[in-house]
């Protein structure tokens, strides 16, 4: 017996695309929740009791403040004086009982899978300055490890392929595994993912012997997990296109966005507009940007640009998702802690830093991390590169630095004739034996097989990644003194590594 | 990690009830490099690996709850009347403090950080003293319950519960093709030898024999009852012979009522001490096979959006719900553990300071449930129209309406139809009263939203009354303050009156109501 329609079943997506065939199984048989059905008729009607829902009442919420000490932006470096110690403070407060941006009545409450509107608000302020998206939804999320997940949830049936980097954050293309779904990875260079083979792949592509044709494409577009690659802008367009051909669904994992390196940033823009809009005007265009079919599904995060224990990210995608994404947050881990939204509602809001002085965060935070990376690549050149047994590219975003090693200039480098899809030399093996080397030698860097999806199809001309595995991801993200020591370990073990 | 016993390794074999899901789950494949890197054994790697922004640069260097002081007799009465002195949970990034924002910020295990983690242990082995049980940090009830699932449910699956359930969970696992079988339940909650024959006639052409037993042992949602001790001891011993997983899913735990209050004692450690032994033994404290999955919240007794909670499981399904965090919603928020732990750490309210805090938001939630059943039988009661339980824990009362009384009552006998389908029309008068309630401005669920559905398969005796006609009841809350319980029972009063006093001239409905039985 139905109480009342639900708004899920009065929706209609605006959009010219209807998307509704990419939602797996399961997400389709997902029934909404009865009790918040009744909950939500029970707000709509001004004076009525609610005797239905068992939740704590707010006076018994044992938290009536919050104090966050955290740096003030009154400085031209915040991020540098913050560093050494020399920063002023600011403390931003929530309260329970007296006015603030967000409230710990509402904050601590039980709410819908989608995050609290103060919080959603905020955020999809910042994307219209950014991305002037078309026409999408914001949901708050756990961070993009939880988004992504649930999407592979949403979009996935056991026997899916989906597309990846043929290098990846493996940790989350494995999650996808136990759930039937397999990775097609697609070719990359210095720029990033080839589009032309992503088009290669689909258009190849026999469903008789290979299952439904991949209808989700996974990319990290900026500071690539592994590569450290950025997609340019050109090649997002072709991907997109690509994407509208075959409809694609694509899942944008961003959270080294705002973590760009020589950017200019206009200081009159500055003056005129905002910290953030001079920011937008020089970051790159995002999937998100481009979306008039609803298609792209953006993953942001607060882990790298505030801390990892925030937990705390946004998804945007089209209405239509994002009422399946919330249907399913509410199935599953609820909503996002009160702690963390009120945090952000008070530091993005008119009593804290606000959009801007947000943005001016981490704009010091880009100089912060672009003088790491350079310290990386002078002490790398000096130490590694003057070899020629290692290269290595500069990023232009994010943490990683994908180091090249020259192995066939190795000894001990070996090349097979046979060509039936098994590696043709001993790069793995070779790999394998410099990375316990340096270990032995006092350096941990994570070795490309980590990252090396295989895939399905059978390569052509005895084509296997495992033959092009001679790369390691450094990161510059630790002291000074860790990249000198760690990066001089680095070219000494090279060294005897081809030398003797 | 931190466990509640030193043995790391299982009483019995449970693999068995993994999902294929489970089973298949691999670990983070950069664990594998973090092994190597310990077992190289080097203090100073240098370790160009982590992607994990250094904590100088995260923008926080302090942070500050003012919480009640629990020094007085009763905490949370003063802090709703604003009379209560407060104190401040502090936590420093480069500060000595119970967990630092440096380490609780950071990356970690899907377990939790290991302070939260040795603080719930402890928690945990105080009140339950569990045999052989491991910890893991979820995100609140909901998110601990449905990883479970996930990690025991194949589709086709036949889950065991109450037939009067909490749908936010048992509508979960529907989606992907787990089927529930709701047992009978009495005044004092599931029955016990029901379960036990549903087992023993089960038809194994339906799939594969229940193995998981899904029971909230206190406060039952929704209708409020309590297991006894006798009643767990069964529930357990059937667990054993039939080998079920028992998900014992006990938020409302600490609001137990009717108990002796335990009073201040100066003495250090004897309040908490006490307090624990009033309550009744959980499921996790029998628990010598490592077959129940224990899940705890804050939400009930700190607030809801807290969104911490805890596993108390053997070591096996530990490992498994670990992995699991690490390839989706990843370990809790640190906020969260910063609080729980500085507040049950030394400079915190400690032990002692939670249970005065917990028994006396008890005895508020008591005294709300005396004063809404004497409400209800000052404004109710007198009508004869419906009556009320006495709940013996949690937050929820169960209202039974007298349908039969009402003049638009149908019942027919059983024609030999299906042995579920109804032989009353108290579907569509509970549907009826439900939209007179909302007339007269209060909600309370009707009990069809917790209705299990019924199997004809299952059904054995000639004597069974269909769930569809035993759903004359309505889940309410004394959650609410004393003014909106007040307002809440007199108007249940009122439409109550209406609803049995409507006029009878409803007789071309009564036509329609005919064709449909």
């Amino acid at each position: 017996m139905v109480y009342f329609a639900t708004s899920a079943e009065n929706s209609k997506t605006s959009y010219k695309v209807d998307l509704s065939h990419h939602l797996s199984r399961e997400t389709r048989a997902r029934q909404p929740n009865p009790i918040k059905t009744i909950w939500k008729i029970a707000q709509t009607k001004v004076g009525t009791i609610n005797m239905g829902n068992g939740d704590p009442h707010n006076t018994l919420y044992p938290i009536s403040k919050i104090d966050f000490v955290v740096p003030s932006l009154d400085q031209p470096n915040p991020v540098q004086a913050w560093k050494e110690g020399n920063s002023k403070t600011d403390i931003i407060s929530s309260y329970k009982d007296e006015s603030c941006a967000l409230s710990l009545k509402t904050a601590f409450a039980y709410g819908t899978g989608a995050g609290l509107q103060q919080v959603r608000g905020v955020l999809a302020d910042l994307n219209n300055r950014i991305h002037s998206p078309p026409n999408h939804t914001v949901s708050l999320s756990l961070g993009n490890a939880d988004s992504l997940t649930k999407c592979f949830r949403l979009f996935g049936d056991p026997g899916d392929s989906f597309l990846c980097e043929e290098f990846t954050f493996s940790p989350m293309t494995n999650a996808a595994l136990p759930l039937g779904i397999k990775w097609e990875p697609i070719k990359m260079d210095k720029g990033g993912l080839i589009p032309a083979d992503m088009d290669k792949i689909l258009t190849n592509w026999d469903e008789r012997t290979q299952g439904r044709r991949p209808h989700v494409l996974y990319t990290v577009p900026c500071s690539q997990n592994p590569t450290g690659s950025t997609l340019p802008f050109e090649r997002r367009k072709s991907i997109y296109e690509i994407a509208r051909k075959w409809d694609i669904i694509i899942l944008e994992d961003d959270p080294y966005y705002f973590l760009q390196y020589g950017l200019n940033v206009d200081q009159f823009i500055v003056e005129q507009h905002g910290f953030t809009r001079a920011l937008a005007s020089v970051l790159p265009r995002s999937f998100l940007s481009m979306d008039y079919d609803g298609r792209v599904v953006r993953l942001d995060s607060f882990s790298k640009i505030v801390a990892p224990g925030m937990r705390l990210g946004w998804v945007t995608a089209n209405n239509f998702f994002a009422e399946k994404l919330d249907s399913l947050t509410d199935s599953s881990s609820q909503h996002p802690h009160g702690f963390g939204q009120a945090f952000i509602a008070e530091l993005l809001g008119d009593g804290g830093w606000g959009l801007d002085g947000f943005m001016k965060w981490t704009k010091s935070l880009c100089d912060e991390y672009q003088r790491r990376r350079d310290l990386f690549m002078d002490v790398f050149r000096r130490e590694v590169g003057i070899n020629g047994f290692a290269t290595a590219e500069v990023p232009k975003s994010g943490m990683f630095v994908w180091i090249k090693i020259n192995l066939e200039h190795h000894a001990r480098y070996r090349v097979v004739k046979e060509s039936n899809g098994d590696p043709r030399t001993n790069t793995a093996a070779l790999m394998d034996e410099l990375f316990r080397t340096l270990l032995d030698s006092g350096l941990v860097l994570i070795p490309a097989s980590t990252f090396a999806i295989t895939g399905s199809l059978s390569p052509p001309s005895g084509d296997c990644i495992l033959d092009r595995v001679n790369y390691f991801r450094a990161t510059f993200v630790g002291t000074d003194e860790t990249i000198c020591d760690g990066l001089k370990i680095f070219g000494r073990t090279i060294e005897q590594f081809f030398c003797f | 990690m931190p466990t509640v016993n030193p043995r790391n390794v299982d009483s019995i074999d449970l693999s068995h009830h993994l999902s294929t899901e489970a089973r298949d789950r691999l670990p983070n494949p950069m664990k594998d490099v973090w092994r190597m890197v310990q077992g190289a054994n080097k203090p100073d790697i240098a370790n160009m690996a982590n992607g994990d922004p250094h904590h100088s640069l995260y923008p926080f260097r302090k942070m500050s709850f003012e919480v009640p002081a629990v020094n007085q007799a009763d905490p949370v009465s003063s802090w709703r009347n604003g009379s209560s002195d407060t104190q401040f949970f502090h936590s420093y990034k480069d500060q000595p403090s119970a967990l630092s924002l440096r380490n609780a910020f950071q990356y970690t295990h899907g377990a939790g950080l290991p302070e939260c983690q040795k603080a719930l242990s402890d928690l945990t082995q105080f009140f339950h003293s569990p045999p052989n049980h491991a910890v893991t940090l979820t995100l609140g009830n909901s998110d601990g319950i449905t990883k479970v699932f996930r990690m025991l449910g194949e589709r086709g699956d036949h889950f065991l519960t109450d037939e009067f359930s909490f749908p936010g969970m048992t509508n979960a696992p529907l989606s992907y093709g787990i089927k529930w079988l709701g047992i009978k339940m009495d005044k004092g909650g599931i029955i016990p030898g029901e379960i036990e024959r549903v087992l023993q006639h089960w038809d194994p052409r339906r799939g594969r024999r229940p193995h998981v037993l899904y029971i909230v042992p206190v406060g039952q949602n929704p209708t409020g009852t309590t297991l006894s001790l006798q009643r767990r001891k069964e529930i357990y011993a059937i667990a054993r012979r039939w080998d079920l997983i028992i998900i014992e899913d006990d938020p409302y735990y600490f609001l137990q009522y009717d108990l002796p209050p335990v009073t201040a004692s100066a003495e250090k450690g004897e309040f908490s001490e006490k307090f624990a032994q009033s309550l009744i033994p959980s499921l996790l404290s029998m628990d010598v096979d490592g077959r129940v999955l224990r899940i705890d919240s804050f939400s009930k007794i700190l607030a809801p959006g807290m969104r911490l909670g805890w596993i108390s499981s053997n070591h096996l399904f530990h490992h498994k719900l670990v992995t699991y965090t690490d390839s989706g919603p990843q370990h809790p928020h640190a906020f969260g553990q910063v609080f729980v732990t500085e507040m049950l750490g030394k400079n915190g309210w400690q032990m002692d300071g939670f249970c005065r805090w917990i028994q006396s938001l008890r005895v508020d939630y008591q005294r709300r449930r005396d004063f809404l059943l004497e409400a209800f039988r000052r404004e109710v009661e007198p009508t004869g129209y419906a009556s009320i339980n006495v709940p013996e824990a949690g937050m929820f009362v169960w209202v039974t309406v007298n349908f039969d009384r009402h003049p638009r009552y149908r019942s027919r006998s059983n024609r030999g139809g299906s042995s579920v389908s109804p032989r009353t029309n108290t579907e569509l008068l509970l549907h009826d009263l439900f939209k007179k309630f909302m007339d007269f401005d209060v909600v309370l669920m009707p009990s069809a939203i917790f209705a299990m559905e019924e199997d004809p398969l299952s059904v054995v005796s000639p004597h069974h009354i269909p769930i569809r006609d035993r759903i004359n009841s309505f889940r309410g809350t004394f959650a609410g303050t004393e003014e909106t319980i007040e307002k809440g029972m007199i108007r249940l009063g009122r439409a109550l009156r209406e609803f049995f006093e409507e006029a009878a001239d409803t007789s071309h409905l009564e036509h329609k109501i005919m064709a449909h039985l």
